[in-house]
């Protein structure tokens, strides 16, 4: 099942030995990647979240719990999908985790399947987020490369003004308009007028 | 009003020594002028039958004192007749406001009684209950790892082609597990074992006394009658007396749960302390209960088994622990005329 799907990486926090062996070697045993930390405090020294990736968190573990971590997690504006194991799986505790966010909470000894299927919908999930960052941050660099006149040419070409009106707004010549729009549309890779204000708009979506 | 038999004999002789105070003071009241108020003295009648006598028993004495207070009034023939009618209404205010602060007092100690057994049952609850919760958990563990050893020797043995060595070392954590579970299991066991340091030679009677002690506010409140059946002349038993407190009790307040829901003039409860033939303490609690289904009997003294709503199902499990950490053993037999009798051994030459 994970052929298809570029590389990801679990990241399993518990602090019982043996299930992080079990668990680690059920994920290798279907070509899944993971790194293993003992507790919440060594996840957010060690844990290098640049790649896309998941989190199967255990609830209940000395220190930290997985819940504190979960909210640790979001204060640094750190949106890994986490899946929740415990031992003792209550319905307070789980309503709170899936509350702030948590995709799927379950109780030890959970089903092999359970698992893979939070797992996949976990990283599936990971590499859109991680596929819209891309982008945000692609269309930001090719935006980086205009110059001062080509910017606020596109500021109002999205606005839907007609070169003439935008040359009289800039006090330059229809001509230079123009070329400043041809510029920028081959800097911002874009085919089409709607393509432009397409891409514009989903920047401002992704940057909300 | 109690009902133990063997505190029969004194209960008499004291409402005896009441009836024939409460009747010298009346005699007393009769020959003496009226304006020397004997009647008055009453009040040590009431006062003493609140010691030992129920709510309804108080109040009849106090009626009786009255009553007395009113005959030798009228009886009396010397003295002034004002005086006496005065003093014959205080005395029997005196009565009537000493009988009812003597059962309110009465009133508020059983009330402090049953909050004391409530106290005493729930702090039981928690500590197992927190107990029951780390063993669960403890085991959960293991459990986890196993399963999921299991589902990956599983997948790497289907995978194409298969991964023989990786499946062999899953298999081999599997086992490792397997054993550490039981490790804890038998942490739990050895926990019960080991805290039998403070064995000591005790008398098995006062042992019961005292957990009867415990129980006793409870087993008025469930208007429960208990009979006690001890063998004289027992020999001492070397055990841990706090251990063999908590056996008594839980059999004690199964007992008392199974009484749940009997009415009131059938529930009986009759605890047994005596020696077998091979000379072993033997102890029984026996309840005029509906009895346990034999599957719930051949189950009962299993852990986390129960037949109770909010029962942990470790009360029995947790006795038998002991009862075996003595050397002695515990079973259930259905009783006859319907109920259970749970009994436990212990062999008298324990020897630490």
């Amino acid at each position: 099942m994970t052929d298809q799907t570029p590389p990801a990486l679990v990241h399993l926090v518990d602090d019982d030995a043996s299930v992080r062996a079990a668990v680690e070697d059920l994920l290798a045993s279907v070509g899944l990647s993971t790194r293993s930390y003992v507790s919440a405090a060594d996840f957010l020294d060690r844990a290098h979240l640049d790649e896309p990736g998941c989190l199967v968190l255990d609830v209940r573990m000395p220190g930290m719990n997985g819940l504190d971590l979960q909210q640790a997690l979001q204060r640094r504006g750190l949106a890994l999908p986490i899946i929740f194991i415990t031992g003792h799986g209550d319905i307070p505790m789980s309503v709170r985790a899936m509350k702030q966010g948590a995709l799927e909470f379950l109780t030890k000894p959970f089903r092999d399947q359970d698992l893979l299927d939070a797992i996949d919908q976990a990283l599936r999930r990971a590499h859109e987020a991680h596929a819209q960052r891309q982008q945000l941050q692609d269309l930001q660099a090719r935006l980086d490369t205009l110059n001062e006149g080509e910017r606020a040419v596109l500021a109002r070409v999205v606005t839907g003004l007609l070169n003439k009106q935008i040359a009289a707004q800039l006090g330059v010549s229809e001509i230079t308009v123009k070329v400043r729009r041809a510029a920028l549309m081959r800097k911002l890779q874009a085919g089409s007028l709607a393509e432009l204000v397409k891409m514009m708009e989903r920047l401002e979506a992704l940057r909300s | 009003m109690d009902r133990r038999p063997f505190a029969t004999t004194t209960h008499w002789l004291r409402l005896g020594g009441l009836c024939a105070l409460a009747l010298g003071i009346a005699v007393l009241d009769t020959f003496t002028d009226r304006e020397i108020a004997i009647g008055v003295f009453q009040v040590v009648v009431v006062l003493l039958a609140a010691g030992f006598l129920s709510t309804r028993g108080v109040t009849v004495t106090a009626l009786g004192c009255a009553l007395l207070v009113l005959c030798s009034y009228v009886a009396t023939r010397t003295g002034d007749r004002d005086a006496g009618l005065v003093n014959c209404i205080i005395s029997l205010l005196a009565i009537v406001a000493v009988a009812a602060l003597s059962l309110r007092l009465d009133a508020a100690k059983r009330a402090a009684d049953a909050a004391r057994t409530r106290l005493i049952q729930a702090g039981r609850l928690s500590q197992l209950g927190e107990l029951a919760a780390s063993i669960a958990h403890e085991v959960n563990q293991p459990l986890t790892a196993i399963a999921a050893s299991g589902n990956a020797c599983q997948r790497w043995l289907s995978n194409q082609p298969p991964q023989v060595e990786r499946a062999v070392q899953a298999a081999q954590r599997v086992i490792d597990d397997a054993h550490r579970a039981s490790a804890v299991i038998a942490r739990v066991r050895s926990l019960v074992r080991q805290a039998q340091v403070a064995k000591d030679w005790l008398n098995v009677a006062d042992t019961v006394e005292k957990v009867l002690d415990f129980v006793r506010a409870e087993l008025a409140q469930r208007q429960v009658a208990v009979e006690v059946r001890l063998q004289e002349g027992l020999p001492p038993l070397l055990a841990d007396e706090s251990q063999l407190q908590q056996v008594i009790l839980n059999l004690l307040l199964n007992a008392l749960d199974a009484l749940e829901g009997v009415p009131p003039e059938q529930r009986r409860l009759v605890i047994q302390v005596g020696q077998d033939t091979a000379g072993a303490i033997r102890l029984g609690v026996e309840d005029s209960g509906r009895g346990l289904t034999p599957a719930a009997r051949e189950r009962m003294f299993e852990a986390f088994y129960t037949t109770k709503e909010q029962g942990m199902g470790l009360g029995l499990a947790l006795s038998r622990s002991i009862v075996e950490a003595h050397g002695g053993r515990i079973w259930a037999t259905a009783l006859p005329e319907g109920g259970t009798g749970v009994y436990c051994s212990l062999p008298k030459d324990q020897q630490p």
